[in-house]
């Protein structure tokens, strides 16, 4: 190539323009483009569009012609800052900022527990095991709107609900009970709904991990005389350590970027206001995007800031063990 | 352990029958099961009952007989509350069911494009679709509205109640995942075939209708069902793009109906019934191919 150039740069382009390689990246190109159109033009350009909104004043008013919107600097981020759905108020209102983090961690962990305890027990063999399978996906596969209002209405405050009844007939409560709109019980039942919706994704995960790990580990600790309970904690725990890392990872994410569940249960009222919740409440009851925009905006650096820890620190920790 | 069997009561029995393990097992397996099926038995159940069993003073966990009412107040043109759910029902197949067939033509080209050939950038543009996992839909939503505000206005398209501009933001959410899939589906066919081929004197695009794609059915049917499955499910975009009644999907009719004033969980629960049986029939039937789709790609949220 390089003495062809020195000849005759047409000669080179040509023969470079017919190579494979440079055949093959063309067509690449080509047969990617659209993907790439449609996630840079809706996904990245607005990701980076949302930075610029968010310091300016978009209103209702000046939607159509949101790129003259005037710049404000801040005060967005400030008035979010100075909200008072947004800030810590006390123990009994938290503020969306802490509601996020308590919600998302809480609910991240129980998932992980319920996925492991759901593999575990589809990781022996019984009779029915590939139905019970397909059933313990259920929760994860229905639409978010259905289950959602299942759980409404098996949380019903008329004595009619479910648990109502179940509860005053065992003489628990004596009289009905609104629990998704009583502070405090309604956070736990957003974090337990949350639980039972998404369990089936990290069992999935673990399951596979499981079935993966060598079987002659277990006849080793065996023969050392390890009972199950040991088995289970110094064999099959150290070999899922690093899938359960990695579903704590993605489930901390999409939940702290959840807006349907919470919404859909309590519509974030009763401390159980998110900021996804928040940003919607801004954005779209208020009309005041540029508000929404900082509160999004607010939400991803606290997302990102505590993957750059995970990943730097405990994801590193596991690798070195 | 021999001595008196005669003394030991029903639950020495037991203790001797089973070990704690297979307790274990079993009141686990029971609680899954129990706490996933009962909400889905309750949800059927429910949309059989009539307003009066609805409204009573305890639940009927049993509705007396299969009573249609609700049924009727959604699809019933003569019932006094009729609903109009068989438009909502058109109107969301109407946006999944492009969404899924694009998406998968899309993917289908992207993807062998990634997993196959070499091309300049590629990694960083296999990292920037990946991203997008990262951001949350709500931060998206308002620049997309006001960006497609904008760009409509010129154009001439409206933003709201546009249901092609609802499957173009179905379509940013989906790609992604579809991709991942289909490329980690792409690698793992050998490459031998294709080679063979190429030298045969077919082109690449021929290589891809001929040979990868007829070996690639499984992970096309799992990813068409998934995007269809987001589509199908997606509450917030059409939540916000959606205003009229006549254009609401699934989701967004559902929450209109359990928010009127006039509680009546009857004919949500059988709304709800209706959305949610096509999407357990299909998984059921595809849920070899599905679940390890679900596990690779994950749904985003």
């Amino acid at each position: 190539m390089t003495a062809l150039s020195e000849k005759g740069t047409a000669v080179a382009r040509r023969r470079r323009w017919k190579s494979m390689d440079a055949q093959e990246a063309r067509l690449a190109w080509l047969l990617i483009s659209p993907t790439t159109l449609i996630v840079f033009g809706l996904v990245l350009f607005p990701a980076f569009f949302s930075i610029w909104i968010s310091f300016h004043d978009v209103n209702l008013g000046n939607l159509n012609d949101v790129f003259h919107a005037p710049f404000i600097g801040w005060d967005n981020y400030r008035a979010v800052f100075n909200d008072f759905a947004f800030k810590w108020q006390g123990l009994d209102n938290w503020g969306a900022a802490i509601t996020s983090i308590v919600y998302t961690l809480a609910a991240t962990i129980l998932t992980l527990i319920m996925g492991l305890a759901a593999s575990l027990v589809l990781n022996r063999p019984f009779r029915g095991r590939g139905i019970a399978r397909a059933i313990f996906l259920f929760p994860y596969v229905a639409p978010i709107v259905s289950v959602a209002f299942v759980w409404r209405w098996l949380l019903d405050p008329r004595p009619s609900g479910v648990l109502n009844d179940i509860l005053m007939r065992l003489s628990i409560i004596d009289l009905p009970k609104a629990y998704l709109s009583t502070r405090g019980i309604a956070i736990i039942l957003v974090i337990i709904f949350e639980a039972w919706r998404y369990f089936p994704f990290a069992m999935l995960m673990i399951l596979a991990r499981l079935q993966a790990v060598d079987r002659t580990m277990y006849e080793a600790a065996k023969v050392d005389g390890a009972n199950t309970w040991q088995q289970f904690w110094n064999v099959t725990l150290p070999e899922l350590r690093y899938v359960m890392g990695a579903i704590f990872l993605l489930r901390l994410m999409w939940t702290f970027n959840k807006f349907d569940d919470i919404f859909l249960l309590t519509g974030g009222g009763f401390g159980t206001n998110v900021l996804p919740v928040l940003t919607y409440q801004f954005s779209f009851k208020q009309f005041n995007f540029g508000r929404g925009a900082a509160t999004a905006m607010i939400l991803l650096v606290i997302l990102v800031i505590f993957m750059a820890f995970y990943v730097g620190i405990v994801m590193r920790n596991i690798d070195e063990e | 352990m021999q001595n008196d069997t005669k003394n030991m009561n029903f639950l020495d029995h037991l203790a001797r029958r089973m070990d704690w393990q297979k307790f274990l097992f079993a009141i686990t397996l029971t609680f899954f099961l129990t706490s996933i099926l009962f909400p889905f038995y309750w949800m059927v159940a429910s949309s059989f009952k009539t307003r009066a069993e609805i409204g009573g003073r305890e639940p009927v966990y049993v509705p007396g007989s299969l009573r249609l009412d609700a049924y009727q107040e959604l699809l019933d043109p003569n019932n006094p509350a009729y609903q109009d759910f068989g438009v909502n029902i058109l109107n969301t197949i109407k946006v999944s069911l492009p969404t899924a067939v694009i998406a998968v033509i899309l993917a289908v080209f992207g993807s062998y494009a990634i997993a196959r050939l070499k091309f300049r950038g590629k990694n960083f543009m296999v990292n920037a679709i990946l991203v997008v996992y990262l951001f949350p839909g709500i931060l998206l939503i308002i620049p997309l509205f006001s960006m497609l505000a904008r760009i409509g206005d010129s154009i001439g398209f409206d933003v709201q109640d546009n249901l092609g501009v609802l499957i173009f933001t179905y379509l940013a959410q989906t790609l992604p995942v579809a991709l991942y899939m289909l490329t980690n589906y792409f690698r793992t066919i050998p490459t031998e075939i294709e080679q063979a081929a190429l030298i045969d004197g077919c082109s690449r695009l021929e290589v891809i209708w001929r040979i990868t794609l007829p070996l690639a059915v499984p992970a096309l049917v799992s990813v068409a069902i998934y995007t269809l499955m987001i589509a199908w499910n997606e509450f917030l975009y059409a939540f916000v793009f959606l205003n009229s009644h006549d254009l609401f999907t699934m989701p967004i009719k559902i929450n209109t109906i359990w928010n009127d004033p006039s509680p009546r969980p009857n004919v949500v629960m059988a709304a709800s019934t209706i959305m949610t049986v096509p999407i357990m029939v299909l998984f059921l039937a595809l849920e070899k191919y599905l679940a390890e789709g679900l596990s690779a790609g994950g749904v985003k949220g």
